[in-house]
């Protein structure tokens, strides 16, 4: 992918990131006492409230992608070579599927996973 | 200036952030956009692990209780609460930051190019940029406190 494009989507996911994070942080702190929102009951009803479930996908997307792109983007300035670029931007796609593979299994094992005692 | 001189010049990398010789606010704003980034990625990447422990952990089928009021007993205190203070903090510079970083990418905070004169200040970042800077800096300490009186207070 052209570096042009890469750039866009960091300034794509660096907007959403700003409006999904805010969205994330109201939740934790402003509609819900802390206490009461990390609190295993609350978090299990916004997991299985499919909209808040696929909010919590999206940030997680939103995030890792413009993280590691971020990180890319460090890494590429300090080589120029093609090796090196090369290795970077195939460390990036690995770091943001598995991230992101790894994020979902937890939303998907809270939306439809049996609750253990 | 010869080939390798020059070379070895645009080689300094990481330590080129860190020289801080006539720095002006914008390329200090530039550097901690970068070490907020990264600190804000870490910060992401344990988060990622302590949610998991809402599903049993790494090798958890479901909800689990037990597994949540475990990783709760490891990080629901005094530093766990500091940290994410500091998360907060560096979160809203690194977001109000990157809102200027958007906005100058897209040229809509630039001034009109002129003559360099002296003292040779960079005229094209005009003062909404500088003032941008100085409001995200106001919000990131706003928000530490509110999530301090969140946190330690029990507001919200």
């Amino acid at each position: 992918m052209k570096e042009s494009r890469l750039m866009l989507i960091q300034y794509a996911t660096a907007v959403a990131a700003v409006a999904l994070v805010s969205v994330h942080l109201v939740m934790q702190g402003v509609i819900y006492p802390y206490a009461t929102a990390i609190s295993f009951s609350n978090i299990l009803s916004v997991y299985r409230n499919g909209f808040y479930a696929i909010f919590l996908e999206a940030l997680l997307v939103v995030v890792l992608v413009h993280g590691f792109n971020g990180v890319r983007i460090i890494l590429q300035e300090l080589r120029q070579t093609r090796s090196w670029t090369r290795l970077v931007d195939a460390g990036t796609v690995v770091a943001i599927i598995v991230t992101v593979a790894y994020g979902t299994r937890t939303v998907i094992l809270a939306v439809f996973g049996g609750v253990s005692v | 200036m010869a080939v390798g001189e020059e070379k070895a010049k645009n080689r300094r990398g990481v330590r080129a952030w860190l020289n801080p010789y006539h720095y002006n606010a914008e390329r200090w704003a530039y550097l901690f956009q970068r070490v907020t980034g990264l600190a804000i990625l870490a910060y992401v990447l344990g988060h990622l692990g302590d949610t998991s422990f809402f599903v049993g952990g790494p090798t958890g089928t479901g909800p689990s209780p037990s597994a949540w009021s475990f990783i709760g007993s490891i990080f629901e205190n005094s530093f766990g609460h500091l940290i994410l203070i500091l998360v907060v903090l560096v979160l809203f510079f690194h977001g109000v930051n990157g809102v200027r970083l958007v906005l100058a990418e897209l040229g809509l905070i630039f001034r009109k190019p002129s003559a360099i004169e002296y003292p040779y200040r960079p005229r094209g970042l005009g003062y909404g940029q500088r003032a941008m800077i100085y409001v995200g800096i106001a919000i990131a300490v706003a928000a530490a406190v509110w999530a301090f009186l969140v946190l330690f207070e029990g507001m919200g």
